[in-house]
């Protein structure tokens, strides 16, 4: 009988690991963590909340801008796709781009939020704002 | 005014040719910067809302719009917010318009199936007599009425209106201004007559090849082949001219292949290719003799939304070759010789015709001048790009020469302000619907007509 050719990306066919493909076909659900740096610091509450509170004050203009990868993980229940998000494809505006044009239209947002923001500014959870990503999504 | 300056000085049609033939020399260049560098988009990102253009256009035009309302009803009017409106109190506010018309088109409920209903075919005007209007600002909005013309007005203009707030909730309008002419800009323009020439609409591609006579007579007497030595020597004159979008014509957009399947379509070239080849050597015709700003339209291959980015030079080989021809984008705003231009393909000026009362393009052109915006209605219901930091349609400085594209007549307008300002407003109309064509006077600011045709009376001025 002639040897038929399995197709790329299959693993040579063995009858003994037969057992582990059914574990194997099964949905890996897995919530991956916001991929960050492991040796960054966990943030400081009063600064999250302080951040919180800029964005939710009205005088300094609309804010929107969800982080890119917190924003899709809620609508996936596996793993979400590689390669992620295109850094140059944020969903609206960062913190720090509201509080420059808020600058710039004379609103005279308060100093530390800047200083904050620049000082985390490798750090997502402190770029983007933060949204509750409860239920279905 | 073209040929009766030829006129007295040269030698007529009808003479026997100069033993030399004569050579004009067209006035140099002088003094030309480009200002459009707010609607030259790099990047582009998508992924914003709205909300931002909005809120970045009521916080540019409010401050202004303030200062307005004090000259205008006294230095000690009360202005609030809409969430400050105590019934029955006197006060000015500040705010966005929005309009809610039955008529307007909704993508929304084009697609909802369970209505049924098959979207409604394209109107000239979506104005009803049931419209009604609301005032927005950052945070509420309420209903206007009283003395304010609602069918003359369109969502996303920023207005002051005056009166006071009723028990039922609706806000009685007592008076209402516009943020008024934009601040002068400085007069530095040239001496002697200089011209320049507006074209829109020049429509290549078109099923009908009637208007490109016209156009060949349009380039010959621009680079002045045409006429007596006498015409020629005015044509010398003319400094730059700029082409206002619709180079190429509607038939080009030829949206049927869409629909066929692709082994149907797969031989068919775009009817936009030989269009664009006309175009080419139309350009290089002229761009060989005078400067060329090529300004794209709604029917041209580039972005759909404004701003309209310039067209890409790869598309015109052999034109921009030439360093005369300068692509640019839709709006565009130049200082020629001291003298500044901003203007427009139409498209701004289209769209509020359709959803205003307002009939005429020279009324709906100089409304736009003294709202202060020259396109209120994007991103409403014209495309616009989200722009989040500042709106660049926001109108800073009075230009001295406003123009919009693609009108159905030519019609000019010098308009005079308080503070000294000039606006020469001019309708460029369009070239394939009306022959006719303008040249502006940048000494003093007149604006006269040139229409060409092909069999008939004169065929200049």
């Amino acid at each position: 009988p002639r040897r038929r050719r399995r197709g790329p990306g299959r693993p040579p066919g063995r009858l003994k690991d037969k057992k582990d493909k059914d574990k194997k076909d099964k949905v890996q659900v897995k919530l991956r963590d916001c991929p960050r740096a492991p040796s960054q610091p966990p943030l400081d509450p009063a600064l999250l909340e302080m951040l919180r509170r800029f964005d939710l004050s009205w005088e300094y203009g609309p804010c929107t801008g969800e982080h890119p990868r917190l924003s899709r993980l809620s609508r996936w229940r596996r793993a979400p796709p590689d390669p992620p998000l295109s850094p140059r494809c944020p969903a609206g505006i960062t913190r720090l781009q509201r509080w420059e044009r808020a600058q710039e239209l004379g609103l005279s947002p308060p100093g530390p939020i800047r200083d904050a923001l620049l000082e985390h500014r490798d750090n997502p959870d402190v770029t983007y704002r933060w949204v509750w990503v409860g239920g279905t999504g | 005014m073209f040929s009766e300056q030829a006129a007295p000085t040269a030698q007529g049609l009808l003479s026997p040719p100069s033993a030399e033939p004569p050579t004009f020399c067209r006035v140099p260049v002088s003094g030309y910067s480009d200002c459009s560098q707010p609607f030259q988009l790099g990047q582009r990102s998508f992924c914003r809302q709205y909300a931002h253009i909005y809120a970045v256009r009521l916080a540019g035009m409010r401050p202004g719009l303030e200062q307005r309302a004090r000259s205008r009803w006294g230095e000690d009017i009360v202005l609030q917010k809409l969430s400050e409106l105590q019934a029955g109190e006197k006060c000015c506010v500040v705010g966005t318009l929005f309009k809610a018309m039955e008529l307007q088109p909704s993508i929304l409920q084009e697609i909802s199936e369970e209505h049924n209903l098959v979207p409604q075919p394209p109107l000239p005007k979506y104005i009803q007599a049931s419209d009604e209007l609301f005032l927005e600002d950052e945070l509420q909005r309420i209903k206007l009425e009283g003395a304010i013309d609602l069918q003359r007005l369109v969502t996303g203009t920023i207005l002051a209106v005056y009166g006071c707030e009723q028990e039922d909730g609706r806000f009685l309008v007592e008076d209402h201004c516009f943020a008024g002419l934009p601040p002068p800009l400085p007069w530095a323009g040239p001496s002697s007559d200089r011209f320049v020439l507006l074209a829109s609409g020049l429509g290549l591609g078109s099923v009908s090849g009637e208007t490109l006579l016209s156009t060949q007579l349009l380039v010959d007497v621009v680079t002045g082949q045409l006429g007596a030595e006498g015409e020629q020597s005015c044509a010398a004159h003319i400094t730059r001219v700029i082409l206002a979008g619709n180079l190429l014509s509607q038939n080009t957009q030829s949206r049927d292949t869409i629909n066929k399947a692709k082994y149907l379509t797969k031989k068919t070239q775009a009817a936009s290719v030989e269009a664009v080849k006309m175009l080419d050597e139309i350009l290089l015709q002229l761009c060989t003799s005078v400067p060329v700003d090529v300004m794209p339209g709604e029917f041209d291959p580039t972005n759909y939304t404004l701003p309209q980015q310039p067209l890409h030079r790869c598309m015109l080989p052999l034109a921009s070759a030439y360093a005369t021809l300068r692509l640019v984008t839709n709006p565009y705003q130049a200082s020629l010789d001291g003298v500044r231009f901003l203007g427009t393909s139409g498209q701004n000026i289209s769209d509020i015709f359709k959803y205003s009362s307002m009939d005429d393009y020279l009324e709906i052109l100089e409304w736009t001048l003294l709202a202060g915006h020259m396109s209120p209605t994007a991103p409403d219901t014209l495309g616009c790009y989200p722009f989040y930091k500042l709106d660049p349609f926001i109108l800073t400085e009075c230009p001295h020469v406003y123009f919009c594209g693609n009108a159905p007549h030519f019609q000019s307008k010098l308009l005079q302000g308080k503070e000294g300002q000039r606006v020469l407003l001019v309708t460029v109309p369009d070239f394939s619907a009306t022959q006719t064509a303008c040249l502006v006077n940048l000494r003093n600011l007149t604006c006269q007509p040139i229409t060409f045709s092909g069999f008939g009376a004169d065929s200049e001025d």
